[in-house]
């Protein structure tokens, strides 16, 4: 039976706290690498164990690590702790109830990089994960596992916490940098990739929460141990580095027992919702399910059997498995709520930087709210299509992966349910379903659509002409 | 454009604090997020006036704080935030689980819509993206409590305790 | 030499040229639409209209490889063995959907925008875009909003390429412009109470490639396709950047700042940009006019050249001011003139306007205290012509200790440039011209009133502060018949036929060594003269 590594310590009391942790051998990893392995020797056991990036993306780890230049005099570790996927919540409990085991992977992963200064970017809405994270810090600090000549090394490292500003756009690497450097949150074009010139124009990592506890895991237990886990590389597929290791799946919607579950990757969605959340809720069949938040689109009934590895949601039209959040929607969900919320999130997160984004996020959501005001059309299916086809980092026009993960929802709830959506538009607009000719745009607020309630959208910080009221320049105000 | 001098809203604590981040990070211009959450945790918002002070510490224009500070949902400008500010879950997760019929039924008994104060300034009500706890859904994070598997029962209930919180 | 293959042609490279597909494409003769993409301002890749398809030649097999996604052209580098395709489906599908995206939210009121004309969504869309809309249908909004005194935002016109944006942090370093909000709520603004007023303000409207930036002084004046543009020199100070005029009916409506890599760049400033309204001053004088009695009367200007010249044979030594304001190749026949008539006369340098201190950019871009476009021009013509040179000072002191008899003071200055007083040094004269535009102490003293001519009406060269010497021909024709300076001295020197100033830089050239690189045609962005001079010393 597998045995938890990750959450081998989440239940215990005071979990989060370094006596609990070195209770259990916490730290043995951190000083048998500081005290007698080379930051070479490290970078080589990470990419020996094939770990891939537990952000989503799920780029190999130690590859990352090699890319940054070898005479470079100052090296920047960011952890993007900002996880915001809708449907993931792993790194949110780490964080809260092992905060050491995270500490520890930074430290490891800064020793390997040659970094001397780490920067943890965690969302503002995870307050109890900043203060364990801060407290956990402190201790570190106080125990000498932190600060200058680590363990009598000549390795030191500063680790310091960012909060964010509630915008999921932080999480993509480039924008946590912008984030950080205290500008608006606009993903960089790439190249140059962080590792060649990132954080204040200087080589940087930018590691997630979770992959930093499988460095821990790694360099406690070794790569081998590592890779007896999991699903091995197709060796049809020489560039495949498999999907090795333990990981943390999240399980949420209309399942009997949501939580964070640790398993081997490569456990079917089926296995995941029967064996771990108890099945789906009030009895009733899965209907569609998300396999890794929701900008990897969904999955239908039919692919439950699908594996949740790096590789098996992509074979099954998911865009692969992000951050491994299921989301699981019984039979009376409908569609086109589900496709409607999506749009909204992508709309309301959307940076605005790129043109296809930012105009097919607010031009997606707008024909959902109509439809869903009873004034759909079928064409609005091929719309909707066509700009899920066009938007993302995969047809290249845009600079980040977010309006993939826009575009995947759409292009996966239309093509797989689109009986459903043309039930719905028929039925609600039975006299204009089959209008062709552009028609008036929907009455709203103009602050995110049709809703129940007139909303106000909270990221407008003023619109129109109306702005806060403001008494006057001050004395000093920079004028150049 | 007045020509009177408006009266600082930075006190020196806050000054204090801002500048105790400087030397984390080799810009200032990275002390901005920092910066505006102190102002925000004290005054419950950041109006104009302090982001020309904050500018004015950081050594950008104001239209550089204001670009930043903009960009993200969380900084109020025109008015303070109620005693407790709280967002309730729309994403997906808390969607399936009645997440927005919960804001609407808070917002009901509040009469007030999301993004607005009740008038006794006891709460700002607002809905936000996923809040991370999807186990628990539909969630809500009130101040830095979340309140968890919401019903209305348990939404009124809170309601109700924000009145008597002072 | 590298060799980039655009649409299938192969266009060569230089080593050392770092050209982006945009660039590149052009140069094969292919125009890459894009909107947030200008080469005075860093790359951001946002607007996503100049996808290209892009790939590789492998310089062994000749096999080439293309990408299978679409690249920004303005973030691809041309290197050897680069491949674009500019024209593809594929490419044209996406630049109808960019095109199709951006007019979403836009107004559509190209009938009252005055960027309609140049107006690059207008333009791509035609070329690019669908025939027909297909989003949904949204009430016409047009929301103002006032960036500073020279500058209107239309916001919903803005395509949010951000070059306005760049400019302020990157060129000025002022910072006053910013992005507000997110996604599709995004706006451009000022921040309350920091408006737009950096003295390069102006060139925000030139970066908008939509209507959205109204520059104020030119809104609603005039339709773009009734001007005509001239390209032209500024002379509000000695930068001398490269201009065009635009100007319908001889009404000058707005100055353009013209690219040239050597001086200014793709921008000019504001005090130039709008500097031109002495031009078309109802104050400005056009009727020449001769001492009569304790009047004046009026003179056709066809009698000037023969009664001046009969004049000046009897008026003792002579003195001339030539302004700064007057091109080399007036400066020459001026001086020639001058020295015919006199050959002892005294030659000096008019009164050189000088306002406050230099004021140079982030970006190297400079304003100089200077306001004259060609003192080093006038300089070295005078210098040629030798005598007893002076600066405008000494002139004056000269003519207040009688040391000449006679003057011709050239002028021509936008702003009064002379006191009472100092005019009064000519009182003893027994013979005064004066050429200028404007009423002036000076003006009221002169035996002759000759009314001179402004920028937009010269045609000749200008030295900038540099020694980069700039041609230009006439945007307008002077009001009311006025014979500008060069075309009343070429008659001074009883030259036949039109003033040809191309023709009498060959003459100086050739005459006057500092001169010596213009003697072939200027190119538009000028000539170098300090490089020939060195070769002639070595």
């Amino acid at each position: 039976m597998f045995q938890p590594v990750l959450l081998a310590n989440v239940d215990k009391p005071n979990s989060h706290t370094l006596a609990t942790y070195e209770a259990a051998g916490g730290y043995a990893a951190m000083k048998k690498v500081v005290n007698s392995m080379t930051p070479a020797a490290t970078i080589e056991l990470v990419k020996s164990s094939n770990l891939r990036g537990r952000g989503g993306a799920g780029f190999p780890t130690g590859l990352k690590w090699t890319f940054l230049p070898k005479d470079a005099t100052k090296i920047y570790m960011c952890i993007n702790a900002d996880e915001s996927e809708p449907g993931t919540f792993n790194n949110r409990i780490l964080m809260e109830e092992d905060p050491h085991q995270i500490l520890e992977g930074i430290i490891i992963s800064c020793f390997a990089t040659k970094s001397d200064t780490a920067y943890i970017y965690i969302r503002y809405e995870y307050p109890l994960c900043t203060q364990r994270i801060q407290a956990a810090v402190d201790e570190c600090y106080a125990k000498g596992y932190l600060g200058k000549k680590i363990l009598g090394s000549e390795f030191s490292l500063d680790i310091y916490l960012h909060r964010g500003a509630a915008a999921y756009i932080c999480g993509e690497e480039t924008g946590l940098i912008e984030s950080l450097e205290g500008k608006r949150a606009w993903p960089r074009i790439k190249p140059p990739f962080p590792a060649v010139e990132g954080l204040f124009r200087k080589p940087t990592v930018v590691n997630n929460i979770e992959t930093m506890c499988c460095v821990t895991q790694i360099a406690a237990r070794g790569a081998e141990w590592f890779k007896s886990i999991g699903v091995p590389s197709d060796p049809k597929n020489p560039r495949d580095p498999g999907s090795y290791g333990p990981k943390l799946y999240c399980l949420s919607g209309h399942i009997n027992k949501p939580g964070c579950y640790e398993a081997p990757l490569g456990i079917t969605v089926r296995q995941l919702i029967d064996q771990y959340g108890g099945g789906v809720w009030k009895g009733r069949k899965a209907k569609a399910v998300v396999p890794g938040g929701i900008s990897m689109g969904l999955m239908s009934g039919d692919e439950l059997d699908t594996p949740l590895d790096f590789a098996g949601p992509g074979k099954v039209g998911c865009l692969g498995l992000g951050t491994a959040a299921v989301i699981v929607m019984d039979d009376q969900t409908s569609m086109v709520d589900v496709l409607h919320n999506c749009c909204r999130f992508f709309q309301h997160e959307s940076c605005g930087q790129c043109t296809p984004c930012r105009e097919g996020t607010a031009w997606s959501l707008a024909m959902l709210d109509r439809i869903r005001a009873g004034r759909g059309r079928l064409r609005d299916l091929d719309l909707l299509l066509e700009i899920g086809d066009s938007i993302g980092i995969i047809p290249g026009t845009t600079i980040c992966g977010l309006s993939d993960g826009a575009a995947w929802p759409i292009k996966n709830a239309i093509r797989k349910f689109r009986g459903e959506f043309e039930e719905y538009i028929k039925r609600t607009n039975p006299t204009g379903y089959a209008e062709v000719e552009p028609v008036p745009a929907l009455e709203t607020n103009g602050h995110g659509g049709h809703h129940a309630l007139p909303v106000i959208n909270q990221s407008v910080a003023w619109g129109g002409n109306a702005r806060p009221a403001f008494p006057g320049p001050v004395e000093g105000g920079k004028k150049l | 454009m007045s020509t009177a001098t408006a009266t600082r809203v930075l006190t020196d604590e806050m000054v204090a604090a801002i500048q105790a981040f400087f030397p984390r990070y080799p810009t200032k211009q990275a002390v901005t997020l920092p910066a505006l959450h102190i102002v925000n945790q004290r005054l419950k918002y950041v109006p104009l006036q302090a982001v020309v002070e904050i500018a004015q510490l950081l050594e950008l224009a104001p239209a550089q704080v204001q670009d930043t500070l903009s960009f993200y949902g969380l900084f109020p400008q025109d008015e303070p935030s109620g005693r407790t500010r709280a967002w309730v879950c729309r994403s997906i997760s808390c969607a399936l689980r009645g997440g927005e019929q919960i804001l609407e039924h808070m917002c009901h008994q509040e009469q007030i819509h999301p993004g607005q104060t009740t008038a006794d300034g006891a709460l700002t009500l607002e809905f936000g993206e996923c809040l991370g706890a999807c186990e628990f859904a539909p969630c809500m994070l009130a101040g830095d409590t979340l309140y968890k598997d919401l019903t209305p029962e348990s939404a009124s209930a809170f309601l109700q305790d924000c009145r008597q919180k002072t | 030499m590298g060799i980039v293959i655009v649409d299938g042609k192969e266009i060569e490279i230089g080593d050392q040229e770092r050209l982006n597909g945009i660039q590149i494409a052009r140069r094969a003769g292919a125009e890459v639409p894009h909107y947030c993409w200008h080469p005075g301002l860093s790359v951001v890749a946002s607007c996503r209209m100049c996808l290209v398809e892009t790939g590789t030649r492998n310089a062994d097999t000749g096999v080439i490889t293309m990408m299978p996604k679409l690249v920004p052209a303005c973030q691809t580098p041309a290197k050897d063995g680069t491949v674009f395709v500019t024209s593809s489906d594929w490419v044209k599908r996406s630049r109808a959907q960019v095109e199709e995206s951006l007019l979403i939210d836009h107004p559509i009121d190209c009938p009252i925008c005055d960027k309609a004309g140049e107006c690059l969504l207008q333009d791509y869309h035609f070329e690019h875009g669908q025939e027909k809309r297909r989003a949904d249908l949204k009430p016409f909004t047009s929301r103002k909003r006032d960036m500073g005194d020279t500058v209107t935002l239309f916001v919903d016109r803005c395509v949010m390429c951000t070059r306005c944006v760049r400019f302020t942090r990157e060129i000025t370093g002022t910072s006053e412009l910013m992005v507000i909000n997110r996604g599709s709520h995004e706006e451009i603004d000022v921040f309350p109470g920091y408006p737009l007023d950096n003295k390069m303000s102006g060139n925000v409207v030139d970066l908008c490639p939509v209507g959205a930036l109204g520059d104020k002084d030119f809104l609603y004046q005039q339709r773009v396709w009734f001007m005509k543009k001239h390209d032209n020199v500024c002379a509000g100070c000695s930068t001398g950047c490269s201009i065009s005029i635009d100007q319908n009916q001889d009404n000058v409506y707005r100055l353009k700042p013209r690219e040239n890599a050597k001086i200014n760049g793709w921008w000019m400033c504001d005090e130039g940009r709008y500097g031109f309204k002495h031009v078309h001053a109802p104050q400005r004088l056009t009727e020449p006019r001769k001492r009569a009695g304790a009047g004046y009367a009026n003179i056709e200007w066809s009698q000037i050249p023969t009664e001046l010249m009969h004049d000046f044979s009897t008026a003792g030594r002579l003195g001339v001011a030539v302004s700064p304001l007057l091109t080399v190749e007036e400066a020459y026949q001026l001086c020639k003139w001058a020295r015919q008539i006199d050959p002892n006369a005294v030659l000096a340098l008019g009164y050189l306007p000088v306002i406050g201190r230099d004021e140079k950019y982030p970006s190297g871009f400079t304003i100089h205290a200077e306001k004259a476009p060609n003192r080093l021009g006038v300089e070295n013509v005078i210098a040629h012509f030798g005598g007893e040179v002076a600066v405008w000072d000494e002139f004056v002191e000269l003519a207040a200790q009688g040391k000449f008899q006679s003057a011709w003071i050239t002028a021509g200055y936008p702003l009064p440039w002379i006191d009472e007083a100092t005019a009064a040094k000519f009182a003893a004269l027994k013979l005064l011209v004066v050429q200028d535009i404007f009423d002036s102490p000076l003006w009221q003293r002169a035996h002759y009133q000759l009314p001179a001519g402004t920028f937009a009406e010269r045609a000749g060269s200008y030295v900038n502060f540099d020694q980069r010497l700039q041609s230009f021909r006439y945007a307008i024709r002077p009001p009311a018949g006025v014979w500008i300076e060069g075309q009343l001295f070429w008659h001074l020197l009883a030259r036949r036929g039109l003033y040809n100033p191309r023709l009498l830089l060959s003459e100086l050239a050739t005459e006057i060594p500092y001169f010596a690189a213009a003697t072939e045609d200027v190119p538009a962005i000028g000539v170098e003269l300090k490089a020939k001079q060195l070769a002639a010393v070595n």
